[in-house]
């Protein structure tokens, strides 16, 4: 089997004084869905933080084959990880088109052609492209959020809790766009989920986290099936 | 009407010179976030240095563009060796330092170029700071009243100025960046900007403003001390209040206004308000805008749908 797209060894962080991870060990391969389950304060949210390079951290990540443990997140993104934070991560005071321009910052080719495509895929943001993202719904604005992720043209999309204070149906719909874009377009993803029923049904590996380690991995299915894990993470 | 337009054209001469200070204001708030309390000073740095490389030997046209990019520089260092690092620690620390550097920079002026103000006249000639065009007291007459040819100057300068900064924020890659940092700085990180580079261009930028604006003030009154910059930057801050602290747009019309202003209440009722109280009534009118409008005139207030 090919090295996977990333590695994780060993991957300590967090904020100051205080250390979050204390021993992380995960893997993503090319066009697979992983996702981290943890209860709150396991840890997921700084997992995440880690990978894309925005706090400080020890251990090793290595992205197809390149040392990304100590680089800035501009230089990660460049590498082809793209991540849609947790809450909001669109800029409130600009264009829904504007937003989507600063997505492809890192790209000197013509971006005309992927915004188009992104406004296929969501009708909703052609309709507002000259709204401040700022105004739209929760729904919409997560949309957003993720097809500015998209316009680096990343091969791993990471993706902190998308379903946050959204309603069920959107949840859905954004769901079913993420699978979309692995089935069609082979995207890599890495999400973390307090909705774990959802992301569990279109996960190829699942890891679970608890205060700051990974202590239990496998494929959706078996752990769907795992008595102890359907009781801690999916409440039946 | 004869003097209603006059009235109107001395203040939008004083007004372009707030505008322009103000400009540098809001540019470094909507990128850091910091009220610049220093930048009056730091422009008036800039203003002595022009005549000091003018007083070299370089004509205007060079020692303008340098003094610019002496003040680019100057904003850059300040903000990578003072702002940044304080302001990790606190943000209100570094309204503290931009204080110190508000008296240091003028001590540091002084210690240089003396208390006197320059350039001292040589026998049998007047005083002139260097301009780029010497228009001297020409003017133009419209409707009984005359318009200046040194206030249409500073009028066309800040509206080509203006435009050309909505050009850069709105068309270019820099700009985008620019907008991206004041409105989200952790997303823009994720994106890929380089916020500390572009934090650092926008304080750069805002100075090279600045010594344009102190360039332009001293060429008006036509010499260059210590106490130059007082009034304008306290006009130009009120200016920024008004039109809305992250708005461009805004600071330009804020600073003609006040200049408008303050021309027409000193000048309709000279025995009532007069040049003692003008400032007052200035500011007055901000104080009611501020009620009705806490985020400025042309600002916008942070609201944010979930």
């Amino acid at each position: 089997m090919s090295d996977p797209l990333l590695t994780v060894t060993g991957l300590r962080a967090g904020y100051g004084p205080v250390q979050v991870l204390d021993d992380i060990h995960l893997e993503v391969n090319e066009g697979e869905v992983v996702v981290i389950l943890g209860a709150n304060g396991a840890g997921k949210t700084t997992t995440m933080r880690a990978v894309s390079g925005t706090i400080p951290r020890r251990g090793s990540i290595v992205f197809r084959g390149q040392d990304i443990t100590s680089v800035g997140p501009e230089v990660i993104v460049r590498a082809g990880i793209a991540l849609v934070p947790q809450g909001r991560g669109t800029f409130p005071e600009l264009s829904v088109e504007d937003n989507l321009r600063a997505g492809a910052y890192t790209r000197r080719d013509n971006i005309a052609a992927d915004i188009t495509r992104w406004f296929d895929v969501f009708p909703r943001l052609a309709e507002r492209r000259q709204q401040k993202a700022g105004q739209m719904s929760g729904g919409e604005q997560q949309m957003l959020a993720i097809a500015r992720a998209l316009m680096s043209r990343p091969k791993l999309l990471l993706c902190d809790e998308p379903s946050l204070g959204l309603a069920p149906l959107i949840t859905k719909e954004l769901f079913r766009h993420l699978e979309d874009l692995n089935r069609e377009e082979g995207l890599s993803i890495l999400l973390v989920e307090q909705n774990a029923n959802l992301a569990i049904h279109m996960a190829d590996r699942v890891y679970l986290l608890e205060t700051g380690r990974v202590v239990g991995s496998g494929t959706g299915a078996t752990l769907q099936n795992d008595e102890s894990v359907r009781k801690a993470y999916l409440g039946f | 009407m004869a003097r209603f337009l006059q009235y109107l054209f001395d203040g939008v001469g004083n007004g372009s010179v707030y505008a322009l200070l103000a400009l540098g204001l809001v540019i470094i708030y909507r990128g850091t976030g910091h009220l610049n309390f220093a930048h009056g000073e730091m422009a008036l740095l800039c203003t002595y240095v022009i005549l000091q490389i003018h007083q070299w030997g370089l004509p205007v046209g060079l020692a303008l563009p340098l003094g610019m990019v002496f003040g680019f520089g100057l904003g850059a260092v300040t903000e990578v060796a003072l702002v940044r690092p304080i302001g990790k620690k606190s943000p209100f620390a570094v309204f503290i330092v931009t204080i110190a550097l508000f008296t240091g920079l003028n001590w540091l002026c002084g210690a240089i170029w003396g208390s006197v103000a320059l350039p001292t006249a040589a026998p049998g000639k007047a005083v002139s700071y260097p301009k780029l065009w010497e228009v001297g007291d020409r003017f133009v007459r419209i409707g009984g009243a005359t318009w200046r040819y040194k206030y249409i100057t500073l009028l066309a300068v800040v509206l080509v100025l203006a435009v050309l900064l909505w050009l850069l924020f709105s068309y270019t890659r820099l700009g985008l960046a620019m907008r991206a940092v004041a409105s989200n700085a952790g997303s823009a990180e994720l994106v890929g900007i380089k916020t500390s580079r572009v934090l650092m261009i926008s304080w750069g930028l805002a100075v090279a403003i600045g010594a344009l604006g102190g360039f332009m003030i001293a060429g008006l009154v036509n010499q260059v001390n210590l106490t130059l910059m007082l009034t304008p930057f306290l006009y130009a801050s009120a200016a920024a209040t008004l039109g809305g602290f992250d708005s461009p747009g805004g600071a330009v019309f804020a600073g003609l206004f006040l200049g408008v202003v303050e021309s027409m209440v000193s000048q309709y009722q000279p025995t009532w308000v007069g040049n003692e109280m003008k400032q007052a009534v200035a500011l007055l009118i901000i104080l009611v805008v501020l009620l009705v409008r806490p985020s400025g005139l042309f600002g916008t207030s942070k609201v944010e749908r979930v």
